[in-house]
């Protein structure tokens, strides 16, 4: 069923929510719309953008790795964001717009932590009461991130249900809002949830892909013919992908977690292999089982391990305009050492799926052909992990 | 014939009495004692069963059924069974009205075309789906417009405002009034605000207006904007205590139906 609606994305997205959240919903639709036409609104995002969290970040030519390859990989160094990953520049818009709401308290959900570090941090700087709900297993393998948020006065509050990981956590949180709308904001960290929220994660993303095209032309004088992020619920890929999309001579891949591979059922590939269904609000290919109930998605990286993906995603693929590929749990570990060694740069787990499917691709490109790779966050919070990983311990899902 | 929800409603507003509706989560504790509870409620007087669809993902549930729910799961209750288990207590003479509680992926996945039919085949009354506002009902409203379809029972909430018009205007059954609230009968001033919402609800809807409970008696404040109440994690938290015990149930449901005549 094609939607002419703007709630939806071909027919992906959509609002499958509690009627008591339809008003909120409304409300920050109207309320984002109104803001984001506003000159004032966007020169603040823009200060804090620039003096806070230390944009435009670079676009590195990886030219160690780029030589093992064939093609020019250049990365958009997300990781070097202040609280090191890219979801700041989400974070800080909603919360922006947040204030302007009037709101005095946000809620956030966690994978991997780092959306929760971020929700923290401007919880932090604009005041405001936060609480993140983050899945038992993600606190053990992400302890680090927990400390962070607590350090920064926020409160995490352990979601023992089901999978205990980001999928029961997001449950949690929008059970919490359902309760509390009224004076709370919701900060979504991914482009998934009910509309507007999808819509909203992808403009206050977009600014990776705005600030690598003008990069690029800068320094090659033409546009990329291949841009990569990888893809958990899909918030730095949709940022990567943005500006793009209307480019056709870009080739836009999204890398999903194949965790212990596709085949074996354990991995976190919402389009290699899932159906369309309705979670979290939206419309959107899922990991299900034969009766609709969502399975357990799996992922040595915590901000991969998530069954769904955000709608446009699947939009995008279903289009053909995006190709979503997989990387499994060791391509992704061997790419983050190579990325260490080579560059002196350690990446996020999850960043480093999209490195490892760069290298693939960047063989089928020759010399001539030139790829941006999103790297999305920093390595410095998945040390354990690595650790664990080398020495033979797995991780533990 | 006639819708049994629609019918039962006529009946008791000719006789003037409030619905005592209970929740159940279907296969809990297990198929038989399931099937068994609901014949008991029946004898013991309640007037609809909203009967769970265990899901993965019940965000729109609190501890007590999201509990019953993944136990479900655990010992395999699927969408299927329960339609066997419908189709069993129609066979073995039930004629309470039945409405499931469910999750829009559940009925997506098992095909909204072949739901529907199920729903006739089985002598399913009504559908709640809480994930499912007005707004994405179209797809399934238009199977629903076949005879003997199940009603879509339509949610209304204290955040609803200025939707309530609209959600109500050709709304069947009854209005399933959530309270957003988990202390309903406790503090005043929540009672006086669902005193208020629940006037407005009553004021629009031109069908009865159910409100989610705790207790029975928790609805005894605003009995003139009620038509009955729906007890779900109360009945569920009844059965574990009592073990499941029938005699319990009936004695549960009969004091409750008692405490609704006295209002």
């Amino acid at each position: 069923m094609e939607h002419m609606d703007q709630r939806y994305f071909g027919e992906f997205g959509g609002q499958f929510v509690a009627e008591s959240l339809m008003n909120c919903l409304r409300e920050l639709d109207l309320a984002y719309e109104e803001a984001i036409h506003e000159e004032a609104f966007l020169r603040q995002y823009e200060y804090y953008m620039r003096q806070y969290v230390g944009r435009e970040n670079p676009l590195y030519y990886a030219e160690n790795l780029s030589r093992g390859y064939g093609a020019k990989i250049y990365l958009k160094r997300e990781d070097l964001n202040h609280t090191g990953a890219h979801k700041i520049n989400n974070v800080i818009g909603q919360m922006l717009l947040a204030k302007r709401m009037g709101k005095k308290k946000v809620i956030a959900e966690t994978g991997a932590g780092q959306h929760g570090v971020a929700t923290a941090t401007g919880a932090a700087l604009f005041n405001m009461e936060c609480t993140v709900y983050m899945g038992e297993e993600d606190m053990q393998r992400q302890a680090l991130n927990v400390l962070r948020m607590e350090m920064l006065g926020s409160k995490v509050e352990c979601v023992k249900t089901g999978s205990r990981t980001l999928k029961d956590a997001t449950n949690v949180a929008i059970r919490s809002w359902a309760k509390t709308a009224q004076d709370t904001f919701y900060v979504i960290g991914s482009a998934v949830g009910p509309y507007p929220y999808p819509k909203i994660v992808k403009e206050f993303q977009s600014v990776i892909s705005k600030e690598s095209k003008k990069q690029i032309l800068k320094a090659e004088g033409r546009l990329p013919d291949v841009v990569m992020a990888c893809v958990g619920g899909g918030s730095n890929s949709i940022g990567m992908f943005a500006d793009f999309i209307e480019e056709p001579s870009v080739k836009l891949i999204g890398v999903e977690a194949a965790g212990l591979g596709i085949e074996t059922g354990k991995h976190a590939s919402a389009m290699a292999l899932g159906q369309p269904g309705v979670l979290h609000g939206m419309r959107s290919y899922l990991l299900q089982d034969e009766n609709g109930n969502i399975q357990i998605a799996h992922s040595i990286s915590a901000g991969l391990d998530y069954p769904g993906v955000g709608p446009e995603h699947a939009c995008l693929k279903d289009s053909g305009r995006a190709q979503y590929v997989s990387i499994t749990d060791q391509e992704a570990m061997d790419a983050l050492l190579e990325l260490c060694r080579l560059e002196g740069i350690i990446p996020a787990i999850e960043s480093a799926h999209a490195i490892a499917y760069a290298k693939k691709q960047a063989k089928l490109m020759g010399d001539d052909g030139i790829m941006i790779v999103c790297l999305s966050g920093r390595g410095d919070k998945d040390v354990h992990t690595v650790a664990d990983y080398l020495a033979g311990r797995g991780y533990l899902n | 014939m006639e819708n049994r929800i629609e019918q039962k409603m006529q009946q008791l507003k000719q006789k003037g009495k409030k619905a005592f509706i209970t929740y159940m989560m279907a296969g809990h504790p297990d198929m038989e004692k399931c099937k068994s509870l609901i014949q008991a409620q029946e004898h013991a007087g309640v007037d609809v069963l909203e009967l769970g669809i265990p899901f993965s993902d019940p965000v729109a549930d609190g501890a007590v059924i999201q509990d019953a729910s993944y136990r479900c799961l655990a010992h395999g209750v699927n969408l299927k069974k329960v339609f066997a288990l419908t189709k069993e207590l129609r066979g073995e003479g039930t004629e309470l009205a039945i409405v499931f509680r469910m999750y829009y992926n559940t009925a997506l996945h098992f095909g909204l075309e072949k739901f529907v039919e199920e729903c006739i085949l089985n002598g399913v009354d009504g559908i709640v789906i809480p994930d499912l506002p007005l707004e994405e009902q179209g797809e399934l409203k238009r199977l629903l417009e076949k005879e003997r379809a199940p009603l879509l029972i339509q949610m209304a909430s204290p955040m609803s405002g200025e939707r309530l018009p609209r959600i109500l205007k050709g709304a069947k059954g009854f209005a399933y009034c959530e309270t957003g609230s988990d202390a309903v009968g406790q503090s005043e001033s929540v009672r006086r605000e669902s005193a208020f919402y629940l006037a407005q609800v009553k004021q629009i809807a031109k069908i009865p207006v159910m409100m989610e409970v705790e207790q029975a008696g928790d609805a005894s404040c605003l009995k003139d904007v009620v038509d009955g109440v729906i007890v779900r994690a109360g009945f569920i938290s009844l059965l574990e205590e009592n073990n499941y015990n029938q005699a319990a149930v009936i004695e549960y449901c009969a004091a409750s139906k008692r405490m609704l005549e006295e209002f």
